[in-house]
C-alpha cells in the first residue's frame, strides 16, 4: 500500500472543563488518500470537528491530543512547534468552516483577508499578493471581482463569504483541505452552489478533502467513502451505497433512519423499533373540518417595506384553518421570516390586514400587542433554542413566565402543575426543570422553546426555521412532537424553513416565496412531486435526498 | 465623511445650549447672595445694592442670560469678581499646564495600559495576567493624591530624579516641561491605565473567541498579526469609548494632582474661584470642561467610523 496523505492512529482528545478531563475523540483511526473526499458524518457532540481541529492544530487552548498519532506526509502533526507549525497552517493544510460570515473579519476587506495568507506563506510583494487574491476570487466564481476585492464581510451573502473562505484556503494550494460544516445555515440552491464549487476545485487541484458534516444526503452527494463517528468514535465506514442499504451499526441504522428522503414521512423517521408508540397517534383520524367554519387566520395583502428600498414582502394573502399546517418556504431574503413576523405582531405590516378568529388584528401596533388578549392564541418558537432562551431563567422560569405574564397565573400550586404538565407534554424530563439552559442539551432546549410557546395553550404557533439548529436524530423527535400537538391539541402549525424536506413531511400545505411575492402554493406532495414554476423545481432539485430507492436499485 | 462630521457639530449645539443654562443657573441655584459676598463683610446695604446694580443682578433672569450668552458668543466671559480680570484672560493663562498635564496623562496611559491589556488576554488565566489584572485593582483602589504623594516622596525627594513639583512651560524646552510633567501624569493616570488595561483585557478575550480569530490561524498568521491586525482592531470600539469617558475623569483628577505637585493649572483656579464664590470665572471653566467632552465625544464617534466599516451615519 502507498503511504496515505494523512493517517490518524488511534488519536485522543481531551477537553479541561470545570467537572475535570473529558474525552471528545476516544481512538480515532482515520485515513486519507491524496485526491480524495472522504465524508466525516456524526451528530453535534460526536467530535468529528475536534479531530478536524487537532489535525489542523486550531484546538482550543482547554483541548489537548492525548494519545495517539497524526501523521500528515509522514510527519507527527501533534508534535510540530513554532515555525513548522506555521508552515504547515494555510499551506501544506487548511481548513474552512460553519458560518462563514463569522469565520471571516468583519473590519478587513476580502481582498486583504485573502493576501494576508498569501504573505504569510510567499516572499513576494504585496501588489503580487493583490493580484493573486483577485485570480482567487475569479477562481471561486465571484462576479466583478475587482469591485470585491474592497469589500467587508458584511456586504456579502452568506454563499459570497463562504467562497471567500474557500479563496483564503486554497491560496497556497494546500494538499489536504478540511471542510467543517461548510454549508449549513446556507440555502439549498446555494449549499449546491457552494458544495460543487469545492468539489471541483478539490478535483482540479488534486487536493484532498475531509467532508465534515451531520447531513449523511450530502456526504452521500460529494464523497465516495463515509465515516461515521459517534461519541468520540468510528462506528462504522464504508461507500455511502453500502452505508445507506446495509448499515452494519445500530448508530448508523438510526441515523439513515432520521435522515429524511424524498418520500419519507415523520413516522418513517425513527428506527422500526421506536415505531409503535407513534404509529397509534398518527392512525387517529383527524376530525373532519364543518364545511362553512370561518378560518383560523385570514392575511389580505400583506405588505412591508423597510425604511429604503423595495418591499421585502408585497401582496401576501393566505388563509389558515384550525389545526392545519402551512409551511412557507423560500431562499434567505425571500421574506419568509418578514412574512412570520408579522403575522406574530412583532413588527407591523406596511400594508394589508391580518384577521384572527375574527378578529382584526393587523391594525393593533406591535408594541401594544402584547396587551390584546388575542397574544397567547399566537405564540412563536424561535430558530435558536441556544439564543432564544434567557440565559438567567431556568427552564421552569422560561415556562412559567408567559403564564404569569399572559394566563393571568400567579406563583403557587397551580402554576407549577401547568408547568410540569407542559414538560411532560414535550417530553421535558421533570427534573431537567430547575436548569438553567446552558445545562441543557441543543434537543431539551427546543423543548423548552416549545414547552413555552404551548404554555398558554395557543392556537397558533408560529414556527421559524425550529430546527435549523438540531441534529437530525432530534429534529425527527422535534418533528413528531410538533405533528402530535397539531393532531391532539388542535394547534394550526405556520411552519417557516428553508429545508423542504421537513416541510414536505410536517406540513398539509406549502406556499414558496420568492422576493417577498409567492410563487405558488398548494398541496405539500404535489407541490414537491410535480412542481409548476422553475423556481420551485430549482428549490426541489437542490436538496441533497439520500436517494436510497435507487441506490437499492443499483445495489440489486 | 466631512458632511457626516457637520451634521454632528450642529447637533451638539442643543447639547451646548442646555449645558450654557445650567452654568447660569449656578447662580441662582447655589445658596448665598453674591452681591453680598463680594461686597465683602464690612460693606453697608448701600454698598451691596451698587454692586447688584452694576453687576445686573437686578435685571430679570433672562435678560441676564440672554446678554450673557451674547458676550460669550463674542468671546466675553464676563470679569472676575474678585481679581478683576476678564476670566477668559485667567482661563487662557492657566489653560497650558492642565492641557499638558491632560495630554501626557492620556499618552501614557494609551501607551502603558493597551498592551498591557492586550498581553493580559493573549495569557488569560497565567501568572502574567493574574499579575497585570492585581496591578489594575492595585491602581484603581488608590486615591490620586496618595499615590501622588508616594510618588513625590521616592522619585522627587529620596532619589532626586524628578523635581517635587511645579511647572515648566513647552516653550523653555521639551525635558524641563515633561520633567515636571512625569510624576503627575503618572499618578493621575494610575486609575486610568487600570480601567483601560481591564476593558482592553475583556474586550481582547471576546474577540479573541471569535471565529475568524482561528481562520487567522487556520491561514498561519503569527501570534502578533493575529493579535495586533485581527483583534485588537476589532476590540478598539470599547477601548476607545472607555479613554473617550476617562477624560471626563481626568479632568475631575487634575483638580486634586494639580493641588499635590503646585501646578498653577485651570484645577488650582476652579478651587479658587469656588472658595472665592467668583461665579464668572466658574462659570467659565465648566462651560469650557463641557465644550471640551462634548469635542471629544464627537472625536469619539469619528474614530468609531474610521475604526468599524459597519458604523454608517
Amino acid at each position: 500500500m502507498s503511504e496515505a496523505l494523512l493517517s490518524i492512529d488511534d488519536l485522543h482528545v481531551a477537553f479541561s472543563t470545570r467537572r475535570g478531563m473529558v474525552e471528545a475523540v476516544r481512538g480515532v483511526t482515520l485515513t486519507v488518500e491524496k485526491g480524495e473526499m472522504l465524508g466525516l458524518v456524526g451528530e453535534s457532540g460526536s467530535g468529528k470537528s475536534v479531530t478536524g481541529f487537532a489535525t489542523t492544530r486550531l484546538l482550543d487552548a482547554a483541548g489537548r491530543v492525548t494519545g495517539g498519532k497524526i501523521l500528515f506526509r509522514g510527519q507527527d502533526v501533534t508534535k510540530l512547534r513554532g515555525d513548522d507549525l506555521r508552515q504547515l497552517q494555510g499551506a501544506a493544510m487548511s481548513m474552512i468552516f460553519q458560518n462563514p460570515r463569522a469565520a471571516l473579519n468583519p473590519i478587513r476587506a476580502i481582498g486583504l483577508q485573502i493576501a494576508d495568507a498569501i504573505l504569510t506563506h510567499k516572499r513576494i510583494s504585496k501588489e503580487a499578493a493583490r493580484g493573486e487574491a483577485l485570480d482567487l476570487l475569479r477562481a471561486v466564481q465571484i462576479r466583478e471581482p475587482e469591485a470585491r476585492m474592497n469589500a467587508y464581510p458584511h456586504e456579502l451573502s452568506g454563499g459570497m463569504c463562504q467562497r471567500v473562505m474557500i479563496a483564503i484556503a486554497i491560496s497556497c494550494n494546500p494538499a489536504l483541505l478540511i471542510a467543517d460544516e461548510p454549508t449549513t445555515g446556507l440555502d439549498v440552491t446555494t449549499q449546491k452552489v457552494v458544495m460543487d464549487l469545492l468539489a471541483d476545485i478539490a478535483a482540479a487541484r488534486g487536493m484532498a478533502t475531509i467532508l465534515i458534516t451531520h447531513d449523511l444526503g450530502l456526504a452521500a452527494r460529494y464523497c465516495r467513502r463515509i465515516a461515521v463517528m459517534e461519541r468520540g468514535r468510528i462506528v462504522e465506514e464504508a461507500s455511502p451505497r453500502s452505508l445507506f442499504s446495509a448499515p452494519q451499526h445500530a448508530y448508523t441504522r438510526r441515523l439513515v433512519a432520521a435522515s429524511p428522503t424524498a418520500t419519507s414521512r415523520i413516522e418513517d423517521l425513527v428506527t422500526e423499533e421506536d415505531r409503535e408508540r407513534y404509529a397509534t397517534v398518527v392512525s387517529k383520524p383527524r376530525a373532519e373540518l364543518v364545511h362553512g367554519t370561518p378560518p383560523l387566520l385570514e392575511v389580505r395583502k400583506l405588505a412591508k417595506r423597510f425604511d429604503q428600498g423595495s418591499a421585502a414582502v408585497a401582496d401576501f394573502s393566505m388563509t389558515m384553518a384550525g389545526g392545519e399546517s402551512v409551511g412557507l418556504v423560500g431562499e434567505s431574503g425571500s421574506g419568509k421570516s418578514t412574512t412570520s413576523r408579522m403575522i406574530c405582531r412583532l413588527i407591523d405590516p406596511s400594508e394589508g390586514d391580518i384577521v384572527f378568529d375574527g378578529h382584526s388584528i393587523g391594525y393593533v401596533a406591535s408594541r401594544d400587542f402584547h396587551r390584546s388578549r388575542l397574544r397567547k392564541d399566537i405564540q412563536m418558537v424561535f430558530q435558536d433554542p441556544n439564543e432564544s432562551l434567557n440565559p438567567r431563567f431556568t427552564a421552569f422560569d422560561c415556562i412559567a413566565h408567559p403564564l404569569l405574564r399572559l394566563g393571568g397565573m400567579r406563583a403557587g400550586e397551580a402554576l407549577r402543575e401547568r408547568v410540569e404538565e407542559c414538560a411532560v407534554r414535550v417530553g421535558l424530563p421533570l427534573d431537567l426543570l430547575p436548569r438553567f439552559p446552558h445545562q441543557l442539551s441543543g434537543g431539551q432546549k427546543a423543548r423548552v422553546g416549545i414547552a413555552r410557546a404551548i404554555a398558554c395553550r395557543p392556537r397558533l404557533l408560529v414556527l421559524d426555521e425550529p430546527t435549523a439548529a438540531l441534529d437530525v436524530s432530534v429534529q425527527a423527535v422535534v418533528l413528531q412532537l410538533l405533528d402530535r400537538l397539531r393532531r391532539e391539541n388542535d394547534i394550526a402549525l405556520l411552519f417557516v424553513s428553508h429545508d423542504l424536506n421537513v416541510v414536505r413531511m410536517l406540513c398539509d400545505r406549502t406556499i414558496v416565496l420568492r422576493n417577498g411575492g409567492i410563487v405558488e402554493q398548494g398541496e405539500s406532495r404535489a407541490l414537491f412531486d410535480n412542481p409548476k414554476t422553475d423556481y420551485t423545481r430549482k428549490l426541489v432539485e437542490a436538496i441533497p435526498h439520500i436517494e436510497t430507492g435507487e441506490m437499492l436499485a443499483a445495489a440489486l | 465623511m466631512l458632511s457626516y462630521i457637520l451634521r454632528r457639530i450642529v447637533a451638539t449645539l442643543p447639547v451646548m445650549a442646555i449645558v450654557a443654562l445650567f452654568v447660569f443657573s449656578l447662580l441662582y441655584i447655589a445658596p448665598g447672595d453674591p452681591a453680598v459676598v463680594i461686597a465683602g463683610d464690612q460693606a453697608s446695604p448701600e454698598d451691596v445694592e451698587r454692586i447688584r446694580q452694576s453687576l445686573g443682578l437686578d435685571r430679570p433672569f433672562l435678560v441676564q442670560f440672554g446678554g450673557w450668552v451674547w458676550r460669550i458668543l463674542h468671546g466675553d466671559l464676563g470679569t472676575s469678581i474678585f481679581t478683576n480680570l476678564p476670566v477668559s484672560a485667567m482661563i487662557g493663562q492657566r489653560l497650558g499646564p492642565t492641557l499638558s498635564l491632560m495630554i501626557v496623562t492620556l499618552l501614557l496611559t494609551i501607551v502603558v495600559a493597551v498592551p498591557l491589556g492586550v498581553v493580559a488576554a493573549w495569557k488569560a488565566g497565567s501568572l502574567i495576567d493574574r499579575v497585570i489584572m492585581g496591578f489594575a485593582v492595585f491602581g484603581f483602589s488608590l486615591p490620586v493624591f496618595v499615590v501622588g504623594y508616594i510618588l513625590a516622596y521616592i522619585f522627587a525627594l529620596e532619589l532626586e530624579w524628578l523635581p517635587v513639583q511645579g511647572y515648566t512651560p513647552l516653550t523653555q524646552g521639551f525635558w524641563p516641561w515633561l520633567e515636571n510633567l512625569i510624576l503627575p501624569a503618572i499618578a493621575l493616570g494610575c486609575v486610568y491605565i487600570a480601567l483601560v488595561a481591564r476593558i482592553t483585557r475583556a474586550a481582547m478575550l471576546e474577540v479573541l473567541q471569535q471565529d475568524y480569530i482561528r481562520t487567522a490561524r487556520a491561514k498561519g498568521l503569527g501570534q502578533g498579526g493575529i493579535l495586533f491586525i485581527h483583534a485588537l482592531k476589532n476590540a478598539a470600539v470599547p477601548i476607545v469609548t472607555v479613554i473617550g469617558i476617562g477624560i471626563a475623569l481626568l479632568i475631575g483628577g487634575a483638580v486634586v494632582t494639580e493641588s499635590v505637585f503646585a501646578i498653577p493649572g485651570l484645577g488650582r483656579l476652579t478651587i479658587d474661584a469656588i472658595l472665592r464664590r467668583d461665579y464668572p470665572v466658574i462659570q467659565g471653566i465648566v462651560l469650557l470642561f463641557s465644550f471640551v467632552y462634548v469635542l471629544v465625544n464627537l472625536m469619539i464617534d469619528v474614530i468609531y467610523t474610521l475604526v468599524d466599516p459597519r458604523i454608517r451615519y
